[in-house]
């Protein structure tokens, strides 16, 4: 190496060196000499509370089975802020690291959506793999304004599915609600039960949020570690009345059933061939004792999945609008229906009380009764002879109860108020036209009387004629009510309601689905949900073991309406009880009703199968509560339900 | 017959007799690698491991990968150590030509990441061409001016000067401001130590010095960019934060977190700007400001004085190299690492510009990290052929 050489290597070396005592010196004046001008600073900041949600509580079945639960999601978000240009090409970038069915178009069309906080980052991608998550940590300098965030999501067990309208759905708090619950520690964003049990619980789901005591920079950001912190609590789990295995029959007996209903003709229509539509339809189970409902189905279903991180505008509309049924309607609490031949529960009870005939006084059933000039059949105008109470409800004769319904109705014409409509007060005793009370959406359907009919006709109509003409009280008012039929509309909750009220000798219940709340950590039972009488009502014990009779021969004797649903039933082992219905419905099919009660596991059930447009109650609703029936009870049960053509009603 | 297995005689043999050149390696400067980057997979693991763990990742995702870079660099180092260095003196050329392409090639089918397209995507990893093209540089002005060693006249200064500037021109194009710089202060050290007369090296400063004044006058530089450039001019500290740029902002949250650190600092994984992932970038460009922070001035210290160290030693290689060409390359490497070492702690610290340089052996960022390995590996080989 020449001398010229190691001059000029020098040189470089003294350079280096230069630099090196510039770096440590610069390092010294830092981290020693301006520490305390640097601290200062960092003192002064403004705070701010931070709060943040904890985990919901989770919800569980009777047997402790994990029915909801929680679990992250880890999504992507954008700031508003954001210039659409800017926004255009990131989402660009995004969707190429999303892949599929990810596109620009459909971030896009995320990021505005309205169902969104329009001041937090919107959420354009949930559900995102830490793959995809990587590659925005790791370039977050290419993705300006997109962050990833962890949402903390519903999870739901395959049993949850199968009862979405007990459960309900969480969606975010509404400006509404928001400013109903201010008080309660909600913020915007915050997550609130919109639905079901989600809902009727929600002080118990819900725990204290937590919140921060934070220091933020005057650019907002927060800086440092929090200053207080109250860690706020989790919140309690709900357990609930309901059986997973019990609503998983109730489930696929429904739907087996509205399946087979769509194969059979519907004979109402004349010459037309014409299969039942069976659009809706409903189950629920009770335990007659404490009221508690033990499975409740609905037809149609939705999935509640669809609700996770907000239901975008388009599932909302296919869910909610249209003529066709709705599946977010609950229709065991929210259906109303022409109870048909299984309100005769009622219309027995009301018979006898009233005196207007005994339990043992024989009637001619000739087929049809002829009352001021019109004519009132049986289903096909089919002579039944000689019935008593306990025989016309085995064999379901309306004539029977077309003239108990128009004795009343006399006696209300003869100015004896309180007698002649005392069907109507029956039926109100029983629960009807009143909510149940059970924490989910319901509907309270109605038990028509002159007075609500009345009020209906000068609702109705313009003119003063048509308002009078239409506020007359008709025999034929409480002459079909008296079968179920005309203007009488119940719930199938209330009908399992009833008919457990008498199963128990005159308990009427709140209906309830939750059974107790407890902690999450120790599953101490915080709160348990006690059984809850409504009122109770009398029966004469003479008449009630007649209408025993009468409800066990529909099931079990040869004459029974419902005797070819449960042919080669062990009615030695289980004695099932129940009563059909065949409720007629002006230019549609029958609604097929069956309710039954049984005694099993050391108590009693009941059960009510419902489904609209599906033909005879013994065709369709009674094949469906068998099998559930024999789940409950652990009977041997056909993984197939047998729909029948041939039943009565 | 005695066998002599050790004493003066064997010491002699191995000093002299012996030629192999793995009897010669400069394990100083073999271990700093390991040593930086050790440290560094450390400081990337603490900078990341709190982000990594709130997005649901895995904490050690940056380590492995990181760690995996490491791995490689060491292999690659090996190679670079067993290939005799001059035979890159006669091949130099075929080396400078494979090279442009690809830096042009990333420019049309490359991967656009920080402003910069300069990345080429291979599965779920990245390679930037540009971190080859430093050394590839270094050795194609060192194998051109060993070519025409004493007698560089201006003629052939052009060419040198050439074969530096289509790489950096290249590099600009990517957006790519740093590794330009490195190119041309490396290429600039080597032709200083190969002997370019006074004149020439004033010319050329002033052509320097108008072709960036010319960059940052023109517009050419987005508005972000020239903000990061020149935002460590204006640093009053007077201003409210409200009113800083982005630039201004993560400056200043460097140099709180470096202060933060004081004399011990805070404690590994202590650290609350690391922790809280305030300043941006921490696990890459401003990875110093967590070794400020955590290590406090003892450990900022240390590592300052680690680059040191192994610039000592890449100098002490240069001055006893062979030939020139060895000479040249060494001086090219040791510019290549001081000037990094030097404009990122100098950026994190508020001396110097914002050029999103990495910090050799610390900074996440596998091509970095392979080419610095690659880098040490050509001056040990350059070290320990000095007798063959």
């Amino acid at each position: 190496m020449s001398d010229n050489s190691r001059v000029r290597v020098s040189i470089v070396g003294v350079v280096i060196v230069a630099l090196f005592s510039a770096l440590l010196a610069r390092l010294w004046f830092l981290q020693i000499g301006a520490e305390e001008e640097f601290k200062i600073e960092a003192v002064s900041r403004a705070t701010r509370i931070v709060q943040s949600e904890t985990p919901r509580g989770s919800i569980y079945d009777r047997n402790g089975l994990p029915l909801v639960e929680n679990r992250a999601s880890w999504a992507i978000t954008v700031d508003r802020a954001l210039e659409p240009e800017t926004r255009r090409v990131v989402l660009g970038q995004v969707a190429e690291i999303l892949g599929e069915p990810y596109t620009a178009e459909l971030l896009e069309e995320n990021f505005n959506d309205v169902r969104q906080s329009p001041l937090k980052p919107a959420i354009v991608a949930a559900d995102v793999a830490p793959t995809q998550r990587v590659v925005i940590l790791e370039n977050t300098e290419d993705y300006p304004g997109v962050h990833v965030e962890k949402l903390t999501v519903r999870n739901y067990s395959p049993e949850a599915l199968l009862m979405p309208h007990v459960l309900g759905y969480v969606g975010e708090i509404s400006e509404e609600q928001l400013a109903e619950h201010r008080d309660d520690g909600y913020v915007e964003g915050d997550t609130i039960g919109r639905a079901g049990v989600e809902r009727a619980y929600e002080a118990e789901l819900r725990g204290e949020p937590r919140r921060e005591q934070v220091e933020v920079d005057p650019r907002g950001q927060i800086v440092g570690t929090p200053i207080d912190v109250d860690p706020g609590t989790v919140g309690n789990d709900v357990y609930l009345t309901l059986d997973a295995n019990w609503q998983r029959a109730a489930v696929d007996a429904l739907q087996q059933g509205i399946d087979g209903a769509r194969l059979q003709r519907n004979d109402n229509v004349g010459e037309r061939f014409e299969t039942f539509r069976a659009p809706a339809g409903a189950v629920v189970a009770m335990d007659a004792s404490t009221g508690e409902v033990v499975a409740m189905a609905s037809f149609p279903t939705y999935d509640p999945r669809t609700f996770i991180d907000g239901i975008s505008q388009v599932e909302w509309a296919l869910l909610t609008e249209g003529a066709g049924p709705k599946p977010l309607l609950n229709y065991a609490t929210q259906g109303e229906y022409l109870p048909g031949s299984s309100f005769k529960l009622v219309t027995a009870t009301a018979l006898t009380r009233y005196g207007i005939r005994g339990h043992s006084q024989p009637y001619q059933d000739r087929g049809f009764v002829e009352i001021r000039g019109t004519d009132y059949e049986n289903a096909g105008r089919r002579a039944l002879g000689q019935v008593a109470l306990a025989r016309a409800l085995t064999v379901s004769s309306d004539t029977y109860f077309y003239t108990a319904g128009f004795a009343f109705w006399e006696r209300w014409k003869g100015g004896d108020v309180e007698s002649g409509l005392g069907l109507q007060a029956v039926a109100r005793e029983f629960g009807f036209g009143e909510n149940t009370g059970i924490e989910l959406d319901e509907r309270a359907g109605r038990v028509p009387d002159p007075d609500w009919k009345r009020d209906f006709a000068t609702s109705v109509y313009e003119s003063e004629r048509a308002q009078q003409e239409n506020s007359i009280w008709y025999p034929a008012d409480n002459i079909l009510m008296a079968i179920g039929q005309g203007d009488m509309i119940a719930s199938p909750l209330q009908l399992a309601n009833a008919y457990a009220a008498f199963a128990n000798d005159g308990t009427l219940w709140k209906p309830h689905v939750g059974r107790d709340v407890r902690d999450a950590e120790h599953e101490r039972v915080l709160r348990a949900v006690a059984p809850e009488s409504l009122r109770t009502i009398e029966f004469d014990p003479a008449t009630r073991q007649q209408m025993l009779n009468g409800f066990a021969g529909a099931t079990a004797s040869d004459s029974g309406t419902a005797a070819a649903a449960f042919a080669g039933f062990p009615f030695d082992q289980v004695p099932v009880s129940g009563k059909t219905g065949t409720a007629q419905v002006k230019d549609k099919g029958d609604t097929s009703v069956f309710a039954a009660y049984f005694p099993a596991n050391g108590t009693q059930y009941v059960v009510v199968a419902l489904v609209e447009e599906a033909g005879r109650g013994a065709n369709v609703a009674a094949p469906i509560a068998r099998h559930v029936i024999e789940v409950i009870v652990g009977l041997p049960s056909a993984a197939t339900i047998t729909i029948g053509d041939s039943g009565q009603d | 017959m005695v066998t002599i297995t050790a004493g003066p005689l064997a010491v002699a043999r191995r000093r002299a007799g012996e030629t192999s050149p793995l009897h010669h390696v400069d394990f100083v400067l073999l271990m700093l690698p390991f040593a930086i980057s050790g440290l560094g997979l450390l400081m990337v693991y603490s900078s990341t491991k709190a982000r990594l763990e709130r997005n649901g990742v895995s904490e050690l995702y940056f380590v492995q990968r990181q760690g995996l870079a490491i791995v490689l660099g060491i292999a690659v180092m090996a190679v670079c150590m067993a290939v005799d260095y001059r035979k890159l003196r006669d091949l130099w050329a075929l080396v400078y030509v494979t090279i442009l392409p690809l830096l042009a090639g990333v420019l049309l089918i490359g991967a656009s990441r920080k402003g910069a397209q300069a990345w080429f995507d291979i599965g779920p990893f990245q390679f930037q061409p540009s971190e080859i093209a430093k050394l590839g540089v270094i050795g194609a002005v060192a194998g051109y001016c060993h070519l025409h060693r004493g007698d560089l006249d201006a003629w052939r200064l052009c060419v040198a000067v050439t074969i530096a500037v289509v790489p950096m021109g290249l590099v600009l194009a990517q957006n790519d401001l740093g590794s330009a710089a490195v190119i041309g202060v490396c290429a600039g050290t080597v032709l200083i130590v190969a002997g370019i007369r006074p004149q020439h090296a004033a010319v050329l400063s002033l052509l320097a010095i108008t072709a960036v004044g010319a960059v940052i006058v023109s517009g050419t530089l987005d508005d972000y960019k020239l903000d990061r450039l020149t935002g460590f001019i204006d640093q009053s500290s007077g201003a409210s934060a409200a009113d800083q740029t982005a630039t201004e902002y993560n400056t200043e949250q460097a140099k709180l977190a470096i202060a933060a650190g004081g004399f011990d600092g805070s404690g590994l994984f202590q650290g609350t700007q690391a922790q809280l992932g305030y300043v941006p970038e921490q696990h890459t460009d401003f990875i110093f400001s967590v070794v400020g922070e955590e290590l406090g001035f003892v450990g900022g210290a240390s590592l300052i004085a680690l680059y040191a160290l192994l610039a000592w030693r890449l100098w002490r290689v240069s001055l006893l190299s062979s030939d020139f060409f060895g000479t040249l390359v060494t001086m090219g490497v040791l510019a290549m690492f001081a000037f990094q070492v030097f404009e990122n702690i100098g950026m994190t610290m508020g001396i110097m510009p914002i050029t999103g340089l990495p910090l050799p052996f610390m900074s996440y960022g596998g091509s970095a990290v392979i080419a610095s390995f690659a880098a040490v590996g050509l001056a040990l080989n350059v070290h320990m052929r000095r007798f063959s």
